[in-house]
């Protein structure tokens, strides 16, 4: 039951990612995503692991609340795309986690999979600093959780190191890119003897 | 640890030596030590981590630390294809680790040949790229520095999580996209506008050869994909970087070394690339001959690119000089007596 309503607050989460566009929604994603993702790897990562992924959802929301676009913008004019995303993406994970593949940990199959599946997608389709780090910070927290797949991983470093990026990630300082004028053009122009364009 | 990654990881530490040597201004050689360090110290604990998820994670914070850096791109032009590479490769695992029918296995074997095209920057998986960027922020520090030792790490990582069957299929998504990036890399190295996007270009179609190499399960290929990664990390990659100020300043030459450069970059004898290319057309003629006709092929398409490349290089002098000697001497070393290169990799 617990682990069945981790998976559902993973997939809430990073589709809440998908479709913020404003600082306090990302934030409430990332957050929701490590809440769930801590929930589900609680068997196989134990009581530190999840905590770590928990501690790191909640530093990474923390940090993504003081920069990025204001606002909640969640599902903004044309977004119908990014909703049809995130439910066809959860049920997509939902019939992989749970009826092609068999054995223990289907939450956290589904988990890994809604979450890496959305935060890839949003990490591509976006084009803002903040939305894409979020989107990073969910995609470690996802990558820290799979380590469990392969049942009780005897390394606590993948649970901690991807708590770590995602708690990182959105405390990031981003500088604008410099596009020189043309008037900056460090360039000189063509010496003799010298060709451009094909051979 | 990986024999092979370990290797080239030493490769991308003199890579870095000879990108000091040939680096223009001071300032920028400072800059240069510190990212490349940076970079070199993320390849190695991707080599010495003892597990993939831990390797992921770690590849994820070298792709956050190199779209911080300054550049033309934006941040999320930089991150945006290694973070999905990332991905790929976190839903193969799923894949390979989950109990179920065979078909799952297989797009296991995909999704690891397609997270290390997006993270090395391959077909189809492009990089965007800027001419104007450094290179130690431009996707080519995937292409040449962080890359190799990365491909080795998931090559070696897939034969440990995938079965036979799924490994087969690994193979030929490998071969499938080595032949592609072989024909699309030289082809466009040639025909591009820009000489920069040509240089770019080039690594791709190198990198078409070692992923042929890795494909062919062949101890051959395997030697051959090294050799080819050597030819990267300390062939093309400092002459490229001796080449920026001649490209940026739009001189071409045709001297005696502007041809000895082309022969390199071509994989002429005695260099390098020609022991790989020898390695690849064995292992593929004892896989499946047809294959060695297409990779033969494949291979003439070098030549014009080359040529076009070698002119770009202008005429080296000083410190560059001594670069660029020192680098094509590297090639002929390697290209002539390969084996310590291969029994300290175990192949």
């Amino acid at each position: 039951m617990v682990e069945g309503a981790g998976g559902f607050l993973a997939w809430l989460g990073a589709s809440l990612v998908v479709l913020s566009d404003g600082r306090r929604g990302l934030a409430l994603g990332v957050l929701l995503a490590g809440a769930g993702i801590a929930l589900v790897s609680l068997s196989t990562a134990g009581l530190v692991g999840a905590l770590a992924l928990a501690l790191g959802g909640v530093v990474a929301a923390a940090g993504r609340l003081v920069s990025g676009p204001p606002g909640w913008a969640i599902m903004p004019a044309g977004s119908t795309p990014r909703l049809v995303l995130c439910l066809a993406s959860g049920i997509a994970a939902l019939w992989v986690g749970l009826g092609v593949t068999n054995g223990d940990g289907a939450s956290l199959r589904f988990a890994v999979l809604a979450t890496v599946g959305l935060a890839g997608a949003r990490a591509l389709g976006s084009a803002d600093t903040a939305t894409v780090l979020t989107a990073a910070a969910v995609l470690a927290l996802a990558v820290g959780g799979a380590a469990g797949l392969g049942g009780q991983s005897p390394y606590a470093a993948p649970y901690l190191l991807g708590a770590a990026i995602a708690a990182a990630s959105s405390w990031i300082p981003i500088r604008t890119p410099q596009i020189p004028t043309k008037s900056e053009d460090p360039r000189p122009g063509p010496r003799s003897g010298s060709v451009s364009g094909s051979p | 640890m990986q024999p092979e990654a370990v290797e080239l990881v030493v490769f991308a530490a003199v890579a870095l030596v000879v990108a000091l040597m040939v680096a223009q201004p001071a300032a920028s050689r400072r800059a240069l030590l510190v990212r490349g360090g940076v970079g070199l110290a993320g390849t190695g604990a991707i080599v010495a981590v003892p597990t993939f998820d831990l390797a992921l994670l770690v590849l994820l914070v070298l792709a956050l630390l190199h779209s911080v850096v300054d550049a033309k791109r934006s941040f999320a032009a930089r991150l945006r294809l290694p973070a999905m590479g990332v991905g790929l490769l976190a839903l193969a695992i799923v894949f390979a680790r989950a109990l179920g029918p065979d078909v799952l296995d297989r797009f296991a074997a995909v999704g690891l040949a397609a997270g290390l095209a997006a993270v090395v920057g391959v077909l189809p998986y492009v990089h965007s790229f800027d001419a104007e960027e450094p290179a130690s922020s431009s996707p080519i520090a995937w292409l040449a520095y962080v890359g190799p030792a990365v491909a080795v790490v998931v090559v070696a990582d897939a034969q440990g999580l995938l079965g036979a069957d799924a490994g087969a299929a690994f193979s030929a998504c490998l071969l499938g996209l080595g032949l592609i990036n072989m024909v699309w890399g030289s082809v466009a190295s040639w025909l591009t506008e820009t000489t920069s996007a040509a240089w770019r270009y080039s690594f791709m179609a190198d990198w078409g050869l070692a992923l042929c190499g890795f494909g062919i399960t062949l101890v051959d290929g395997r030697r051959a994909a090294l050799i080819v990664l050597f030819s990267i990390v300390l062939g093309r990659l400092p002459l490229y970087l001796a080449s920026r100020e001649a490209v940026r300043e739009r001189v071409v030459t045709e001297r005696p070394i502007n041809l000895l450069v082309a022969a390199a970059l071509a994989g002429s004898a005695p260099f390098a690339g020609f022991s790989a290319r020898v390695l690849l057309l064995r292992g593929a003629t004892q896989l499946y001959w047809p294959l060695a006709l297409v990779l033969a092929l494949g291979m003439l398409l070098w030549l014009p690119a080359s040529l076009r490349l070698g002119r770009s290089l202008g005429v080296p002098r000083g410190r560059h000089a001594l670069g660029v000697a020192a680098v094509l001497a590297l090639n002929v070393a390697v290209g002539l007596y390969p084996l310590p290169l291969l029994a300290a990799a175990r192949l």
